[in-house]
């Protein structure tokens, strides 16, 4: 009687049931996805999970109209998490749990879960050099991103008139070829006997470069500038397109309202257009910077052995040296310490709308 | 990083009726450039070519081979994954040997080129026989050590050599190979050795010794193999170890200190796979470690890029065909190794390729299509040279690990 009588209750807050079977959905999935729920268990599991979307679906269709509006948002969220729940909630816990197991044999294909901490210890002792060159180089190269990008998109958002998406495009069509193409192909530009270099000794810029450290024995490729450099080029779009984007939106007549106000050109951007681009810049800053910390295709075509980053070390230890957790421990150490540069970026440079 | 060891560009080198374009050799460079850094999804983007190009090797029709058959009974599926570039194809006239198999012997032979890599290979076939499923290829081609790897892990079948007369005709210092000392579970596909590449217009001298590398004259010009087993194989033996004896890390320690310091000098300015050749041709490497086939392909278009085999020896390697456990069609593999076997098809083979062939009396037979490469000494070397040259030891599995950590810290991965 009870039973029935909570059923009634609960037929009262249908949001609730939605939200129940939104986390169990999700939860089941998760389960399966890591291999905690196998077999039968898994089929049960996923078969549940089938089953609540199709109640959700009767319910959209039949359900009374009180009942549809407060049971949509979790309809609405149900896909979302489904997704995440499959593709990035059970691969992120897979993977932690491998960072904390132990190799019984080096090509052992099932590591033994032993709370082996020690794969932490190794990936924060051995790779350091690693570590600090991979936020280096990410750093400097989203610095010039945005020297570079910003003027250039602002350009192209207030002087481009009508050929602003022509502009755009011209920006974007260089990287529809393979990012690792574009890379070897600065191996030629770059070398010794190349066109660059060429261009450097005929205009007698060699000491000058050497000062300034992009340079290094009358050499411009396999240095660390170079890797820099490459990591610049590869990451301009991703920083210059947001950054746009929120330029676009900018009302010209606020600057022109500033300068009626007897504002200085100057005085107007940096008051005026700066901080309302600056969510553009946000967004651009992480999307170069989270995947250029990270990357190593311009560190083993440009680079030298010792401008490796930490990405080399951990393909060099998932694909050459099979040691599995110590790689999964060193994503890990590399996803903390970048969650930690973009909670301390965002408290201090992140808008209201992102942070 | 890893690398790829047959060379795209090796396609071009034989007789002309080889010659791919410029377009393509770009293209399938770049394709094992990416296999060089393991990226998977862009290697699909850019190595589409080599799609195409493993497809002109294998039309794949059954009704030709079939029709053609001579000995077509019931005939049979095979599955070789290989190297790039690493078999004569159908083209300018030519039939290649994988259509010249199938017309042979009725089997429906498919051959692809996605064998990039040992290690990355590896990582993709080690889930699945590791569990002891099959993989579907019938046969693969890893290099010596890999293959004794699989052969130690139990991953491979051994072969069915009662039906491979023709393995007789393997050549005498290829048997009892470290990595299956009795010849059970490989056959040698292609073989070659890695020494001292070098541009004369560089170096402005002739390089013989492997002190050459070191030399000071060079700093920051100088490269070497990321393939661990050559680049600390031509050192050891250059401190006069027998690189074919190892048993410990402690052996070959001296090697790493020496290839440490050169590189944290400054004086080896990049460790390399098979991409290399651009470097070396305009002179951003004046002297590096590289393969016997590449350079002497490399010097067809650029005469300043050549190979020394160094006075204090040279490492030989050999890739290998294996079978992988569980192939249904271990037989028709069997009839295809003993199809490359025969002097005559293996010359075709060695005509396009341009690597050492694994067969006995391929020389005489190749004398008949390019009297010119028959007198290669690096395609047929005399014996005082292959006197100089060492295979690896195959390592047991701890000292292996040593081996590669220790590498990998000092190509800074």
């Amino acid at each position: 009687m009870t039973a029935v009588a909570r059923l009634g209750r609960l037929r009262e807050r249908p949001e609730l049931i939605g939200l129940g079977a939104l986390l169990l959905a999700g939860a089941l999935l998760a389960a399966v996805g890591t291999r905690v729920l196998t077999g039968p268990f898994a089929i049960i599991a996923l078969a549940s999970v089938l089953a609540s979307v199709v109640a959700l679906v009767l319910v959209a269709v039949s359900g009374t109209p009180e009942a549809r509006r407060k049971i949509a948002p979790y309809g609405l969220l149900k896909p979302g998490m489904l997704w995440l729940a499959l593709f990035y909630l059970a691969p992120l816990f897979t993977l932690l749990r491998l960072s904390l197991s132990t190799l019984p044999s080096r090509f052992a294909i099932e590591a033994d879960f032993d709370w082996n901490f020690g794969n932490y210890v190794d990936a924060f002792t051995d790779f350091g050099p690693q570590f600090q060159r991979a936020f280096l180089y990410a750093g400097i190269a989203t610095v010039l991103t945005i020297a570079i990008g910003y003027p250039l998109a602002y350009v192209i958002a207030f002087r481009g008139g009508r050929y602003r998406t022509l502009l755009l495009g011209l920006v974007v069509i260089p990287f529809f070829t393979s990012f690792l193409i574009r890379t070897i192909a600065w191996r030629s530009l770059l070398s010794d006997n190349g066109i660059i270099i060429g261009a450097v000794d005929w205009f007698r810029l060699g000491g000058l470069l050497e000062t300034m450290q992009i340079m290094d024995d009358g050499r411009l490729i396999n240095t660390p500038a170079a890797v820099i450099f490459g990591l610049t080029y590869n990451f301009l779009p991703f920083m210059i397109l947001p950054i746009y984007v929120s330029l676009e939106k900018v009302d010209v007549s606020l600057v022109d309202a500033a300068k009626d106000l007897y504002s200085t050109s100057t005085a107007a951007f940096t008051k005026i257009v700066l901080p309302l681009s600056l969510p553009g810049i946000f967004a651009g800053t992480l999307l170069t910077f989270i995947p250029a910390a990270g990357d190593f295709v311009n560190a083993a075509y440009l680079g030298n052995p010792n401008t490796t980053m930490i990405g080399n070390s951990i393909q060099d230890q998932f694909l050459v040296q099979n040691n599995v957790p110590l790689a999964s421990a060193m994503s890990f150490v590399l996803m903390a310490i970048i969650t930690v540069f973009v909670v301390i970026y965002s408290r201090f440079f992140g808008t209201e709308e992102l942070a | 990083m890893t690398t790829s060891r047959p060379n795209p560009f090796r396609s071009s080198f034989g007789n002309g009726r080889s010659d791919l374009t410029r377009r393509q050799l770009l293209l399938r460079a770049g394709a094992l450039g990416a296999a060089g850094v393991s990226l998977p999804a862009i290697l699909a983007a850019c190595g589409s070519d080599s799609d195409s190009a493993s497809s002109d090797t294998s039309p794949g029709t059954t009704t030709g081979g079939t029709t053609a058959g001579t000995t077509s009974a019931g005939g049979g599926s095979l599955f070789f994954e290989n190297w790039p570039a690493y078999i004569d194809p159908t083209e300018d006239g030519a039939t290649g040997t994988i259509d010249r198999f199938m017309a042979a012997t009725g089997v429906d032979m498919r051959y692809t080129e996605a064998y990039n890599d040992n290690n990355e290979y590896f990582a993709t076939i080690q889930p699945v026989l590791g569990r002891g499923d099959t993989i579907e290829p019938d046969i693969i081609a890893p290099t010596g050590w890999m293959a004794g790897r699989l052969i130690d892990l139990g991953w491979v079948d051994p072969l069915p050599l009662d039906q491979v007369p023709n393995a007789a005709n393997l050549r005498a210092d290829l048997r009892g190979a470290a990595w299956d000392p009795n010849g059970e579970f490989s056959l040698p596909w292609q073989t070659g050795f890695a020494g001292l590449a070098y541009n004369i217009d560089e170096t402005g001298r002739e390089i013989t010794s492997l002190d050459d590398l070191f030399d000071p004259e060079f700093a920051g010009r100088v490269g070497a193999l990321t393939e661990m087993r050559d680049t600390i194989g031509v050192i050891l033996l250059s401190m006069g170890v027998d690189i074919s004896q190892l048993t410990s890390f402690d052996e070959a320690a001296p090697a790493f200190e020496m290839l440490e310091r050169a590189k944290s000098d400054g004086q080896i300015r990049r460790f390399h796979g098979n991409d290399y050749f651009d470097d070396l041709s305009n002179g951003n490497l004046a002297i590096t470690i590289g393969w016997s086939g590449d350079v002497a392909s490399i010097a067809r278009d650029n005469p300043s890029v050549r190979f020394a085999f160094p006075e204090t020896g040279a490492t030989s390697w050999a890739d290998t065909m294996v079978i992988p456990k569980g192939s249904p069609n271990a037989a028709a593999a069997a009839q295809f190794m003993n199809f490359v076997y025969d002097p005559v098809e293996a010359a075709q083979i060695t005509a396009w390729v341009g690597y050492v062939s694994p067969v006995d009396g391929v020389r005489e037979e190749l004398a008949k299509i390019d009297a010119v490469l028959a007198q290669d000494p690096l395609l047929f070397p005399d014996d005082a040279t292959l006197g100089l040259t060492r295979a690896f030891a195959q390592l047991p599995e701890d000292v292996e690990a040593e081996y590669d950590a220790a590498f990998s810290e000092i190509i800074g991965a």
